[in-house]
């Protein structure tokens, strides 16, 4: 009878210091699943499958334990991927740092009043925990401890506080999540959706439509980048700050901008694994294997291009047209024309995504709707709801029709070429925002109607 | 053994008064009421609270009692009973004469929040709401109308998982649901309201101190129901005021202003 009596006291005291180290489950990377298409050779050979997630190990280290190899350039240019603060402007470190003041600010005042035994350090924040605990909170737990055995002083203990407190302050206030610490925040928030490897394969992406995105082919639908760039920091912060509205993505605003910054950090470690396997994956031999330099030259050439997105923003100089009736019948026009925008034929004639070819035949000669890169099938925007996944500023929806949406059948509108002198474009940047106008109007009762007489008295 | 289990069930009332006693200095007590109306709920709270708390205590004593007085004796012989219609209505009366000071109590108080008669009727109304709240699986978006009031046209402002109001203000908006049912709710408001389909609901609260409070939604609508926490932030009018003429700004932006990153 006296050990329950016991185990109640026990569960009691647990609930009075909840304090349980978090669990940090071993993960690792698994071979994407395409891999096997890709290269016969990989097909069934476990120790040619092992070779390639070997080289990609040496390259992006374990999910529990992440980070990018670093190449000879990259030291000589003081650059380490592995540490993405080395790429904020002042501005955002700016922004970051008093970001971090507002939600450390417990442990400041903690740090200040000079209780360094109240200071808790939130669990997904491994590294700083580690560094809290062994370079201040030991040190302090002694002294004060010292003090009850009567080997130290209270001066003793103010004077260390008062040494060490402003770097403490300093050292939550200037965090930024390693790449470890990163990952524990994707495995907390967002693996569940978009699974270890960054595959769009987490335990419930199969309750959602539209699927989650598969990180790997390193293509990325919702940058304000033409040429199916690689996203920009700003475009994964952005996707992050908004979320997707109309998917199961939501928005992670209520997270410190140093953890966002810290996963846009992960997830590019996630993209650029992935696209480094299809391609190592490509270009394996049964008789080379993988030459060390095939794997650093492949290496660097994903980079390449995650280095080259920054000029690609699609922007507009000057103020962008006012939206007028005529503007949006003209635009109305160039979504009907099928020599021109021809958007009609995708989004059908009242803008509600069931256009004819939205759809095509299956092998059992079925109507069903035309599939994605990423094979899932997908509806075209239905363009009256006022449901923009990108966002629903004009600029957001000209940024679409100018450059298309990577990885789906919605073309990149700029690019066309009039048929009758091929080095003129098929329709303006005026052209392209007329049709913008139209395209908001249709998720505004008022206007639409307004078009659609003025259209029918014409 | 008779006294051992006497002490172990007197701890259940000792201990749970206790942890009451102590919840404010854990953290485990109402986040900090910032609402115009708070002070009134937490009142009726307390009045429950108090109440139930008594019924507690004297029936935990008395079991205690009851197992130190009759336990460990030999079993006689079961007396039988037809009953007591005195005992009998007593026990009935007493709890509905409580329920009935528990729903007379709480009538005022949710005629001056909830009923429509008691809307505020400065610059934001019922019909003349400050924003429109949608709710969907898993995602709080709200809408401010354009520079007319209107709600329809192009110019209006949505705002992802951010609902920015000024201070000191009665604010009415209108919650809707785009799916299925959810409920908003910020603990500090003291403001608890369900998004029901089909529904426009209008809701009210005056917000009287700035700072940033977690909206949450608190009715389960699907396996995303824990990451649909937004944020309310109170400002002082003037920024509230600058922050939504900065949207107006930022919604017709040309986006050069990306091209800094370079």
């Amino acid at each position: 009878m006296r050990h329950r009596f016991l185990v109640a006291v026990c569960a009691g005291s647990a609930l009075a210091s909840c304090d349980i180290e978090p669990s940090r489950p071993q993960l690792s990377f698994s071979l994407n699943e395409a891999v096997p298409e890709l290269n016969e050779d990989l097909g069934d050979d476990r120790v040619a499958q092992d070779h390639l997630l070997g080289a990609l190990e040496m390259l992006f280290g374990t999910p529990n334990n992440p980070g990018y190899l670093l190449v000879e350039e990259w030291v000589d240019d003081e650059y380490n991927p592995n540490w993405g603060d080395l790429e904020l402007s002042d501005e955002e470190w700016e922004a970051l740092v008093a970001d971090n003041e507002r939600a450390f600010a417990s442990q400041i005042e903690g740090i200040e009043r000079g209780n360094f035994g109240d200071v808790r350090v939130p669990g997904s924040a491994i590294d700083l925990r580690r560094d809290w605990e062994e370079y201040y909170l030991a040190e302090w737990e002694e002294i004060a401890a010292g003090i009850e055995a009567g080997e130290a002083t209270q001066a003793d203990l103010d004077a260390y506080v008062e040494e060490n407190a402003e770097d403490a302050v300093a050292m939550f206030a200037e965090w930024y999540p390693t790449m470890r610490e990163s990952a524990e925040f994707y495995r907390v928030q967002c693996l569940h959706c978009h699974g270890v490897d960054g595959g769009g394969d987490g335990p419930t992406s199969e309750f959602l439509s539209p699927r989650p995105r598969d990180y790997r082919p390193g293509k990325f639908k919702y940058t304000a980048l033409a040429d199916k760039a690689r996203p920009r920091r700003a475009d994964l912060l952005n996707t992050l700050d908004q979320g997707i509205y109309g998917t199961a993505m939501p928005s992670f605003r209520r997270f410190s901008t140093a953890w966002l910054h810290g996963a846009v950090d992960y997830v590019r470690l996630l993209s650029i694994r992935g696209e480094t396997e299809i391609r190592l994956a490509t270009e394996y031999d049964v008789d080379e294997k993988l030459p060390l330099e095939v794997v650093q030259q492949t290496y660097l050439d994903v980079w390449e291009q995650w280095d080259a997105a920054y000029d690609k923003v699609i922007a507009y100089d000057g103020e962008i047209p006012e939206s007028t009736p005529e503007r949006i019948a003209h635009g109305r026009e160039l979504y009907m024309d099928e020599t021109r925008a021809n958007c009609v034929s995708c989004h059908g004639m009242n803008g509600r995504g069931d256009g004819a070819s939205a759809y095509e035949k299956n092998d059992e000669g079925e109507l069903v709707l035309v599939k994605d890169e990423w094979g899932n099938e997908i509806q075209p925007r239905d363009l009256t709801r006022g449901l923009f996944r990108f966002g629903r500023r004009p600029i957001d929806i000209y940024r679409r029709i100018y450059t298309g949406i990577n990885g789906t059948p919605m073309p990149a509108h700029a690019e066309m070429k009039d048929p009758e002198d091929p080095s003129r474009r098929l329709m303006s940047d005026e052209d392209l925002w007329d049709i913008v106008h139209y395209i908001r109007s249709l998720s505004t009762h008022e206007k639409t109607t307004q078009v659609a007489a003025e259209t029918a008295s014409h | 053994m008779r006294l051992f289990y006497t002490v172990l069930f007197l701890l259940v009332p000792i201990v749970g008064v206790w942890t009451f006693a102590i919840a404010d200095d854990y953290g485990w007590w109402f986040p900090e009421n910032i609402s115009s109306f708070g002070g009134e709920i937490d009142r009726l709270f307390d009045v429950i609270m108090y109440m139930v708390g008594f019924t507690f205590i004297a029936t935990e004593v008395l079991l205690a009692w009851c197992i130190l007085r009759y336990s460990d004796k030999s079993p006689g012989k079961a007396d039988f009973s037809h009953g007591n219609h005195k005992l009998e209505l007593l026990w009935t009366a007493v709890p509905a004469l409580a329920l009935l000071f528990i729903a007379f109590s709480q009538m005022g108080t949710w005629a001056d929040i909830k009923y429509a008669g008691s809307f505020p009727d400065s610059e934001y109304s019922i019909d003349r709401p400050m924003a429109q709240v949608y709710a969907s699986q898993f995602d709080w978006r709200v809408r401010y109308p354009d520079e007319e009031g209107n709600f329809e046209g192009t110019d209006v402002i949505e705002s992802a998982f951010d609902f920015v109001v000024p201070v000191d203000t009665d604010v009415v908006f209108r919650l809707r649901s785009r799916d299925v049912l959810h409920s908003f709710f910020v603990p500090q408001l003291r403001l608890k309201q369900d998004a029901v389909p089909g529904m426009d609901i209008p809701v009210w609260f005056r917000a009287e101190k700035t700072g940033e409070y977690d909206i949450i939604c608190a009715e389960l609508c699907g396996w995303g129901h824990y990451k649909m926490a937004g944020r309310l932030r109170v400002l002082e009018p003037d920024d509230y005021d600058s922050w939504l003429a900065e949207q107006r700004v930022a919604l017709y932006t040309n986006g050069t202003e990306d091209r800094e990153d370079v």
